[in-house]
């Protein structure tokens, strides 16, 4: 029944401009960072041949667009999520899901799946940009599987913090807002203790940069991969309960 | 032993806002009965409808549905009741068959037999014309009854409607009423109102809810009950003359016409030919619902002391 539910969410979500714009705009951003990297890769070539170890073209062009995925994800994601939950309240729908006998819980996975579903849409077509190299030079196909892992699972953080603060919200624009602002706390809360040289640190593991790095690095670590996985299962868990309440308190 | 009712609520308590909007109430409905839940604005009637579909949560007291407690069988719940909310839940981008292929799902119905209830009750609410629609372009009338279709697509047999006729044109109104009747006839429908004619036109028992409790409980007055009528006519006669029709038992002077009971038996076409008989010049011959009305006003006349003090 979640599966109809998320179906229902991709159908509303692609037969609306909004999902299209973004998923364009994000598109669009990306490729033209994708082709100025190229470029830039182009123009260094010569210089990289006379080196020993020199950077290839996974460092040089695939890292820092797979970084700057990253970070339109964490604009991009509080947009397509703030009306999962705030939405319906707004339109007047959550009776029928709340009246359907289906459960809180089945309620938030099938929005979860609905708008994960288009995160994932979004990260394989960016992730095109650079498996498309492979047609002129041999990349390394680990790294950036793991690295297409990496921000999956990023993505999926991400769509479920949305879905978390969209429950809790009474409008989606302001979901919007808090969504976003947690996702740059998430982003650089451990900003100023790695200034002071602090690196190992819980606030580090808190931050999600020092689980998405690892994967950009072709290394897929059980710790971070568990840290994504308890950030979804937490958020998820905490927009059922408030789904939940709202039944109680109506 | 009797077959326990479709719904029974037992002692139900909600408390909204610091205010106890129901109050211990007890209310029971059985298989192919209208129930007409009546009251002024404020009585309890939306929150009452909520609590039985499973959107808002009792404070005490006890929803049963087909004998299952509603909080611990919220999932059997999903085939057995449908929802109309006070504010249609329409996803306005979507069209009307996608909606309603939506919420028959969403209602447990599996793929085998979706297409023919979402046919079949397109048909039944004459959605035919705009099934490709999309469900933000149709007019009120058409929103409302696209709301009844996905309360009644999964063929529940409760169907619980919050105030299905309001803000629509007289012809939309008659339209609803007609399918509320017809639907009946099927299932347990329960309908909340606060209009009069809603009640009268497709009810057969009304309740009456004021503060939250129950202050009236009773079958529809009016046709096949007490075998009154509301007569107005052009000449002017006196109450022994009209206890000389032979079907008339007793006559009221009201301020605008009379009321007119009849013998047992009597049909409302003799009193006519009597009338016409007698050279009177019949000119308004209806079904006298006096007795709701008064009821009605008598307990929105209490609030309305009450406020008042």
């Amino acid at each position: 029944m979640s599966w109809n539910l998320a179906r229902n969410e991709l159908r509303r979500a692609f037969v609306q401009p909004m999902a299209w714009a973004l998923l364009a705009t994000a598109l669009c951003v990306l490729a033209y960072f994708f082709l100025l990297s190229l470029n830039g890769f182009l123009l260094l070539m010569p210089k990289l041949a006379g080196l020993d170890s020199a950077p290839g073209v996974t460092d040089l062009i695939a890292l820092p667009l797979l970084r700057a995925i990253a970070s339109v994800l964490l604009l991009v994601t509080p947009l397509l999520g703030m009306r999962a939950i705030a939405g319906e309240r707004q339109n007047g729908t959550l009776p029928l899901l709340l009246g359907s006998g289906l459960g809180s819980a089945r309620i938030v996975l099938g929005k979860y799946l609905g708008l994960a579903g288009i995160l994932v849409i979004l990260v394989v077509l960016a992730m095109s940009m650079p498996f498309s190299l492979a047609v002129g030079t041999t990349l390394d196909m680990g790294r950036l599987l793991a690295a297409m892992l990496g921000l999956l699972l990023f993505a999926a953080a991400l769509a479920a913090l949305a879905l978390c603060v969209s429950t809790y919200a009474q409008q989606p624009m302001v979901a919007a807002i808090v969504a976003l602002a947690l996702n740059l706390l998430l982003w650089m809360v451990d900003a100023g203790a790695r200034y002071e040289g602090v690196t190992n640190g819980f606030i580090n593991y808190l931050a999600l940069p020092t689980h998405l790095e690892p994967f950009l690095h072709g290394i897929v670590a059980s710790v971070d991969v568990v840290y994504f996985v308890l950030l979804i299962a937490v958020a998820l868990a905490l927009a059922t309960r408030q789904l939940a309440s709202i039944r109680v308190r109506g | 032993m009797p077959a326990s009712p479709l719904l029974q609520l037992l002692n139900v308590d909600r408390t909204l806002g610091g205010r106890r909007v129901v109050a211990d109430l007890n209310l029971t409905l059985d298989r192919g009965c209208v129930l007409g839940l009546l009251g002024v604005n404020g009585a309890g009637k939306s929150t009452t409808l909520r609590m039985i579909a499973g959107v808002l949560a009792p404070d005490s007291g006890q929803i049963c549905v087909d004998g299952k407690d509603l909080r611990e069988h919220a999932q059997n719940m999903r085939r057995l009741r449908g929802y109309l909310p006070e504010q249609v839940p329409l996803y306005a981008e979507l069209r009307v068959c996608e909606y309603l292929d939506f919420c028959a799902r969403l209602h447990g119905l599996g793929a085998a037999g979706l297409k023919q209830a979402v046919d079949a009750v397109i048909e039944r609410c004459d959605l035919g014309q705009v099934r490709q629609r999309l469900l933000g372009n149709l007019s009120k009338g058409f929103q409302q009854r696209v709301g009844i279709a996905q309360a009644i697509v999964h063929s529940p047999a409760l169907i619980v409607l919050d105030e299905p006729a309001s803000g629509l044109d007289p012809l939309q109104a008659v339209r609803i009423r007609a399918l509320i009747r017809e639907l009946g006839r099927e299932h347990a429908v329960i309908v909340s109102t606060h209009l009069l004619p809603d009640v009268q036109a497709c009810c057969d028992r009304v309740v009456i809810l004021h503060q939250g409790s129950v202050r009236h409980d009773g079958a529809l007055p009016g046709l096949g009950k007490a075998n009154s009528w509301r007569v107005t006519v052009v000449a002017t006669p006196a109450a022994h003359e009209w206890e000389t029709l032979p079907c008339v038992r007793s006559a009221q002077c009201l301020d605008s016409g009379w009321r007119i009971g009849l013998v047992d038996g009597a049909t409302p076409a003799q009193l006519a030919q009597a009338i016409v008989g007698k050279g009177w010049g019949l000119s308004e011959l209806r079904q006298d619902d006096a007795s709701l009305e008064e009821i009605f006003l008598r307990i929105a006349s209490i609030e309305t002391t009450q406020v008042a003090a």
